[in-house]
């Protein structure tokens, strides 16, 4: 019987599954969703207003462009910086504990005492450095400057605290980084509801700050004094995977966020003077943008420093290697924390050792300590990359002692001599180098010196030994340096011969430069060479000498590659290889190896067909010129000459020799002073382009010289040896201008210097892949066959000379020729890729927004700009671009005081802030501000900015108080920062404010070196006489000088009433007449509204909070108001009695009596007259009358007399008024019959009147009628 | 540190314009000693010191100091502000030696710069105003400074050494300039000219025409070369006559080359003929040194390319100029100073 108490199933009547269900049933009824209501229904859907479509159309397009942000290149490295997490939250929420379970989730390491920023390796593409943010105000702003996100906690329990919503403020200021909030203490609920309700309310109020939908994280509660696993797995999850927007002055300024710092001052400066300035090194990752050695930095709670050296240092927090494995091995997963100490290594003030224990610390430390040593070394030796390249050494052999740069800057010392020495065979006189035995004496001073540097210049004595029984040979030999090792030992020749020649020729006397050129140059030859694996790239770096050579007159040492290379390319790109040979020597090589590989094949081709023309050419060339060149024919004698570059195409063609070498024969002449004339030339415009990249990165500054030289020798102490040699070379005094005159002009007369410049017109020759001719007959081949459809007739594309050759190759021997067959297929991809080209085309085209384009641009430039450095090595790249962010760097400044190392607490951030261009100059800085509706005053004027608001005609007026709830203007005096900056005050950063600390925010407007503000000034004065319009008013000047400076303006009185200033009085000084538009009182104060420039005080005081004591840095104070120092030394403001409250005493109003002049007096109507009669005096006894006293008998007579009066005036009364009723009535009765009367009297005027009219009328038509009846 | 940031500090009067407007430009103040210090007559030259002028008036807060003798000059730059003003020129020099710096200046102004300058339009030495109309302007164009507001206009022109022209000049301001790729110079489609003569017979620019036409026709036909003869109050206060040219490529590069007559009363009286021959030859010169940028606007091209943001710039030049050197002064000499990105040359 149980059964029957179940409950029987009930379906379901909503719900989604209810829904679910009733569609189901619906299609089954073949009815259909709501996908075909529109099929079904298409009325229904049909459009009902054009307008509202309109309108929709305009909502969506607005809400899809709402989301564009504008495009910006990305500039992000490839191998980014960690992240800055920041954890704020105000004391006692959970901020250490929540750090230390995110470095043991993400490290599997415990750290138990947590200073300073911690760096980790999070995931296969992302680290972290994570820094606790405490309540101290500076490092609120310092923090939120750099935080990339910041990780809020909230105590549930308690709710909101002030520190977050400050530090909110802070945030929003400085642009806004990624926010997330973590409620904490969430155990301490006992209720679940309680919880629930606490978690939206808190929630809702996060989200409000900061935007709806914010990620509010929650961290239910502790096991064993941790937060739980899972949880904290999931925030790092979130933190691994989170998404950033680069912010304006993040991406704009380069910016570390130091966790290491060491102090360099040498100890015995610190022991002599314990107070010295000292010289410190700070570690960091670089973030934002680039930084260029020996800028600017600002180090918020120091001050401004220059940066004297800044180097990269290996990561110590590596990424992993690219690898495909999902997650990180332990290995991976490091930890760098310089400033912390773990497990009872505490931290010291010189040296830090981390020291992670467990078993891996061990491992760690292996990681960790070779860039520690390295960075030691680098401490201990403070030598510079400089010295450190200085003193690097290259083998160039293997069984050679290494090179080192000094021998390299020994050459300007051994600079070879030079031997005239005539040709027998050209009788061309040459000057050799010699260095030969004698150089053994030479070098023994250096021997002297340093062993090394002696075995090192035997090397090169060596070297130039060979060079010199090789010399002959080479002139001989065709392919005898074809091995590799061959090729190379050739370079080094070539290079000794580049240098050996080179002072020769030169004709300028600054034999320094020319030194360091040489040097670099080889230095650039001997990285490329090291680097360089295969043939073809040494040939590439033989090709560029053999231009810089062929430059050379008498030493036309040209390679055949090269040359056939240089006549192939059309004239104009030959310009530029010119001018690239000689600016950076990498450039110039990779300018040749990338324009070589295109006529790789043809040079190699026509090698042959070279060899085989060369003794036919040198037949034709009888030329007393010796061709030393190393394995080539003479042809590459020829130089620049487009024609000599097509007589040699000629020659290929074995038949037209003969022709030629008649043509030729005459043409000779010219042809070989042509060659001379354009390596000189070519010489010339060596000499005058110096090496752009010495030039521009190089280090030595010649004013510092100068100066040097300037101090240097004094004759006597009293006169100074001038020095005009070393400014002579620089022209100290020449004229300014930017016209480049050209010095030897050219001949352009003769037919062969004008084909040098003739295709640089588009009438002349076009590169292959360029000429319009080419192109079309290639397209035609694609595209030949094509289809009119208007028309529709059909084209047949002309089979060109080539296909057809091809399509008769094809058909007669198809199976034979497998190259046919290939070019073939060739030629059907090229077509596809063709068709492919224009569909995409076509199809972007109509999808392409400006927006997108923007984007494509951007993108472009991106690329651009990463391929440009890629492969250059690190310390190449430095130079050109400065150190890019994600390098560990450190940074050596000087002069630092010395309370920053004495009073280091590493809790505090040490942020070095890259200054930009003018941001070190400090200037007038205007600002948009707005007191924060939390603050509780108002500011006052006494405050550092001066407050203004602006008038409706641009004038700022100064205000002494900010307004309540509205923005005002700001000026103050200090660093000049980029318009758009944001900006915050705090009354005081130290820490004793009771209340909300941020007082106003807002943002920087304008900067300047002037300002505007004026406050206003009225000057009063009153008139002593006044005419009709016109009076003289005193006070308000004191001098004629004053007034003259015044005339013309407008003042006014209290009253009201407009005037002006016309000239001053002579009588009292500062006096003058005005005129007025009405006649003023005696009475009247005149007064005039001026102007006056207030000026803002030039004071401004970086907060240094970071050098007080341990423990007292959050009690920097900056300049106190004369209320706090009143109160700090109890002075109390003596009142101004004026102002001071009094009981009003109001006097009694007298008044005068009235006054009336006697001739008014008279004149006055005797009414009005005032009456002098005297009063009547005192009647005399005689003459008062004495009183009645009646008898009741009287009496009653009397009463009755009485009572009949009033009986009678009762009765005369009521008459009085019957009689004015009857005259009432008998008025109107009178006025009816009058108006009768007059009626009447109307009518019978208007009867006469017409009967007159009539009569009138008949009289006029008579008299009318008259005359005519008349004439009748 | 209220401190401002030490001054640079060079010697001579070379350069003394690129020195001032990198200076302006980069806010570091700068003291410039032995300004002629050996020579008869030392100190500035009235040029300069109209240039100084002209510095003070386009920015607002700069602190000049000159000594006695003029020959020590320390220029503590202001911010550039810009707005509309008028400035006499000195004779002495043409208008575009104050032109070319106001060009590197001019789009980084706070207000759109428009200025009337008087004084020499074209002489012998400096650049003259339709150069750098024809090839300056577009080559500022090609780094995004355009707009309506963008304009040279010569209203009157003036000769060497009465003077006496006028030139109105306008920019927008840009604060960020386009990176630009200029490493094909192309090939020369046409050449225009502007042969002007004043004060002397008109018949001198036609026949200046004729001149450099037979020249150049051999190269290429699409050639024109207009003719400007200024009269009345717009010709200025001296006689003479000049030719400038302006080769244009497919790619937009500008070439120019120019000659001026010699100034009335100094040097022997030139013809025509030879003029116009002459300034075509220099013409086939520029070309012959080639790159994408004419060798006058060298230096401009490439400050412009520093100032531009953080991207990659690439270049095209013939043989540098000696103007162009000052770059090792201004950029090598340590930390502040402009910085240069990447050359490609």
């Amino acid at each position: 019987m149980e059964t029957k108490d179940q409950k029987k199933h009930r379906k379901k009547n909503s719900g989604p599954k209810a829904e679910k269900k009733k569609k189901r049933h619906l299609q089954d009824l073949q009815l259909g969703d709501e996908e075909d209501a529109r099929k079904r229904n298409p009325k229904a859907f049909a459009v009902q207003s054009a307008v509202r479509m309109a309108r929709s159309f305009h909502r969506t397009q607005d809400l899809k462009t709402k989301k564009h942000h504008i495009p910006v290149v990305d500039r992000t490295p490839l191998e980014p910086p960690p992240i800055v997490v920041v954890v704020m939250g105000p004391p006692k929420v959970g901020k250490s504990t929540l750090i230390q379970c995110l470095i043991r989730n993400f490290t599997r390491q415990k750290l138990t005492e947590i200073r300073g920023p911690v760096t980790i390796v999070s995931g296969k593409k992302r680290r972290l450095t994570i820094i606790e943010c405490g309540c101290d105000i500076n490092m609120m702003i310092d923090l939120a400057k750099v935080a990339d996100l910041v990780l809020m906690l909230i105590d549930a329990s308690f709710g909101f605290e002030m520190e977050t919503f400050e530090f909110l403020n802070i945030c929003q200021v400085h642009g806004f980084p990624k926010i997330m909030g973590v409620l904490t203490h969430l155990d301490s609920f006992k209720h679940n509801k309680q919880l629930k309700k606490t978690k939206k309310r808190l929630k809702h109020r996060f989200w409000t700050e900061v935007y709806p939908g914010a990620k509010l994280f929650y961290l239910s509660g502790m096991v064993h004094g941790e937060y739980q696993n899972q949880e904290i797995h999931n925030l790092g999850r979130f933190i691994t995977v989170m998404k950033f927007r680069p912010l304006t002055w993040q991406t704009s300024h380069p910016y570390i966020l130091a966790d290491r710092m060491e102090d360099l001052t040498n100890p015995e400066d610190i022991r002599t003077n314990n107070k010295c300035d000292r010289k410190v090194s700070l570690y960091g990752y670089l973030r934002g943008a680039h930084l260029k050695n020996k800028s600017q930095v600002h180090i918020p709670g120091v001050g401004d420093f220059a940066v004297s050296d800044v180097s990269f240092l290996p990561d110590p927090c590596a990424l992993p290697e690219q690898q495909k494995k999902r997650c990180l091995n332990e290995k991976e997963k490091l930890v760098y924390a310089p400033l912390s100490g773990v497990g009872g290594v505490l931290y010291d003030k010189d040296a830090v050792y981390v020291d992670l224990g467990g078993s891996h610390g061990f491992q760690e430390s292996e990681e960790v300590r070779p860039t520690h040593e390295l960075v030691q070394s680098l401490i201990s030796t403070h030598s510079t990359i400089d010295a450190k390249m200085a003193s690097s050494r290259v083998t160039l052999f293997t069984d050679s002692k290494p090179l080192g740069s000094e021998d390299i800057d020994n050459q300007g010392q051994w600079m070879p001599k030079e031997e005239k020495q005539v040709d027998l065979k050209t009788g061309r006189v040459r000057r050799k180098a010699i260095f030969g035995d004698e150089e053994e004496d030479e070098s023994g001073d250096s021997d002297d010196e340093d062993d090394e540097m002696s075995e090192g210049d035997r090397l090169e004595n060596s070297c130039s030994d060979d060079e010199t029984e090789e010399g002959p040979d080479a002139e001989v030999t065709d392919k005898q340096y074809m091995s590799r090792k061959g090729i190379k030992r050739q370079k080094l020749e070539m290079e000794e011969d580049f240098e050996v020649d080179l002072p020769a020729f030169a004709d300028s006397d600054d034999d320094l430069e020319r030194s360091s050129v040489e040097e670099e140059a080889e230095e650039a030859d001997e990285s490329s060479e090291e680097e360089d694996s295969t043939a073809e790239e040494e040939r590439d770096i033989l090709e560029s000498k053999a231009v810089r050579e062929g430059g050379k007159p008498e030493l036309l040492q040209t390679d055949d590659s090269s040359d056939s290379l240089n006549m192939e390319k059309s004239l104009t790109r030959k310009k530029a290889t010119f001018t690239t040979s000689d600016s950076g020597h990498c450039t110039a090589e990779e300018a040749f190896a990338s324009e070589d590989e295109p006529e790789g094949n043809s040079s190699l081709s026509t090698e042959e067909e070279d060899s085989e023309n060369e003794e036919a050419i040198r037949k034709k060339f009888p030329k007393p010129q010796v061709v030393s060149s190393q394995k080539l024919g003479s042809g590459n004698l020829i130089d620049e000459t487009s024609d000599i570059e097509d007589l040699l195409k000629e020659e290929e063609d074995y038949k037209e020799e003969n022709n030629y070498s008649t043509e030729t024969s005459g043409a000779l002449k010219w042809k070989e002073d042509l060659s001379r004339k354009a390596a000189e030339a070519f010489l010339r415009q060596q000499q005058i382009t110096p090496n752009l990249r010495k030039l521009i990165y190089g280090t030595v500054t010649e004013d510092n010289e100068e100066e040097d030289g300037d101090n240097g020798e004094e004759l006597g102490g009293l006169f100074r040896v001038s020095q005009p040699a070393s400014e002579c070379k620089h022209k100290a005094d020449s004229l300014d201008c930017s016209r480049f005159h050209v010095e030897a002009p050219h001949d352009w007369d003769l037919e062969e210097v004008m084909n040098s410049i003739r295709d640089c017109f588009v009438t002349g020759k076009w590169e292959e892949d360029k000429d319009a001719a080419k192109i079309l007959a290639e397209d035609e081949e694609l595209y030949g066959d094509f289809e009119d459809l208007e028309t529709g007739d059909v084209h047949k594309g002309k089979p060109g000379p080539d296909t057809q050759i091809e399509d008769v190759e094809e058909e007669i021997k198809e199976e034979i020729d497998p190259s046919a067959e290939e070019s073939a297929k060739k030629k059907h991809l090229e077509k596809k890729r063709k068709l492919k080209e224009m569909f995409d085309a076509e199809y972007d085209e109509g999808e392409s927004t400006y927006f997108d384009d923007l984007k494509g641009e951007m993108q472009k430039q991106a690329q651009l700009n990463r391929a440009e450095f890629e492969d250059q090595d690190d310390e190449a790249r430095v130079q050109y671009e400065g150190f890019r962010p994600g390098m560990y760097v450190r940074i050596e400044i000087e002069n630092v005081p010395c309370e920053f190392v004495l009073n280091f607490d590493p809790h505090y951030p040490i942020i070095l802030g890259g200054l930009g261009n003018s941001e070190g100059n400090v200037g007038y800085v205007q600002m948009r501000l707005k007191k924060h509706r939390w603050y509780k005053k108002i500011l006052k004027f006494q405050t550092i900015p001066l407050y203004y608001i602006e008038d409706h005609n641009g004038r700022q007026r100064l205000l002494k108080y900010t307004p309540q709830h509205m923005h005002c203007g700001a000026t103050f005096w200090g660093p000049i920062t980029p318009q758009g900056t944001g900006f915050l005050a705090v009354q005081s950063v130290s820490g004793n404010m009771p209340d909300f600390r941020i007082a106003a925010t807002g943002v920087v407007l304008d900067l300047d070196k002037s300002i505007k503000i004026v406050k206003k000034l009225k000057l009063t004065g009153f008139p002593y006489k006044i005419f009709k319009n016109t009076s003289f008013i005193k006070g308000m000047f004191n001098s004629a000088l004053e007034v003259a400076k015044f005339e013309g303006a407008v003042i006014r009185t209290v009253s009201g009433i407009r005037g002006q200033i016309k000239k001053a009085l002579r009588a009292p000084e500062g006096a003058f007449r005005a005129t007025f538009e009405d006649k003023l009182l005696m009475s009247d104060i005149v007064f005039m509204r001026t102007w006056y420039p207030v000026s803002v005080p030039a004071f401004y005081n970086p907060v240094t909070s970071l050098l007080k004591p341990i423990g007292e840095k959050d009690t920097w104070s900056g300049m106190r108001t004369t209320g706090q120092l009143r109160l700090a030394h109890g002075i109390k403001l003596k009142a101004n009695k004026d102002s001071l409250y009094k009981p009003i005493v109001r006097q009694k109003k007298h008044f005068n009596s009235l006054h009336i002049p006697k001739a008014l007096q008279k004149a006055l109507p005797f009414k009005s007259k005032p009456k002098t009669q005297a009063k009547a005096g005192k009647t005399p006894k005689d003459r008062v009358r004495p009183a009645v006293i009646r008898e009741p008998h009287e009496r009653k007579i009397l009463a009755l007399l009485d009572a009949l009066s009033t009986v009678h005036s009762e009765k005369m009364k009521k008459a009085k008024e019957q009689r004015h009723l009857h005259n009432k009535e008998h008025f109107k009765m009178k006025q009816k019959e009058e108006e009768e009367k007059l009626k009447r009297q109307k009518d019978l005027r208007k009867k006469l009147y017409r009967i007159q009219g009539q009569k009138e009328r008949r009289n006029q038509k008579s008299s009318l009628k008259g005359p005519e009846e008349q004439l009748k | 540190m209220a401190t401002q940031a030490h001054s640079l500090s060079y010697s001579g009067c070379n350069f003394l314009r690129q020195r001032l407007v990198l200076s302006t430009l980069s806010g570091r103040p700068v003291k410039i000693r032995k300004i002629r210090a050996r020579d008869d007559n030392p100190g500035l030259r009235d040029f300069e010191a109209s240039f100084i002028r002209l510095l003070d008036k386009v920015t607002n807060g700069s602190r000049i100091e000159i000594n006695q003798t003029g020959t020590t000059l320390y220029y503590q730059p202001g911010l550039l502000y810009g707005g509309s003003l008028e400035h006499d020129c000195s004779v002495l020099r043409g208008i575009g030696y104050y032109l070319e710096s106001l060009l590197c200046l001019a789009p980084f102004m706070k207000h759109p710069l428009r200025i009337v300058l008087r004084g020499v339009t074209n002489d012998q030495v400096d650049p003259s105003v339709d150069v750098l109309k024809a090839t300056a302007l577009p080559l500022l164009k090609q780094f995004g400074i355009d707009g309506e507001s963008f304009e040279l206009k010569v209203v009157r022109r003036g000769m060497p050494p009465g003077g006496g022209g006028e030139v109105f000049f306008s920019c927008p301001v840009r604060k960020i300039l386009k990176p630009i790729q200029l490493i094909d110079p192309g090939k020369i489609k046409r050449i225009r000219g502007m042969a002007y003569s004043v004060r002397v017979s008109p018949q001198m620019a036609n026949r200046i025409v004729d001149s450099a036409r037979s020249i150049l026709n051999k190269f290429l036909p699409d050639i024109y070369i207009y003719t400007d003869h200024m009269k009345g109050i717009n010709s200025g206060k001296s006689p003479g006559f000049g030719l400038s040219l302006v080769a244009e490529t497919t790619n937009g590069t500008f070439l120019s080359a120019e000659l001026a007559s010699n100034p009335q009363g100094q040097g022997a009286a030139m013809l025509p003929e030879d003029l116009g021959r002459n300034c075509a030859r220099l013409l086939l010169e520029e070309i012959y040194r080639g790159g994408c940028v004419d060798s006058t606007n060298q230096s401009l091209a490439l400050l412009l390319m520093t100032l531009g943001q953080q991207d990659v710039s690439k270049v095209l030049l013939g043989p540098l100029s000696p103007y162009t050197e000052i770059c090792r002064d201004s950029t090598g000499s340590g930390p502040g100073g402009i910085l240069l990105k990447h050359w490609y040359i």
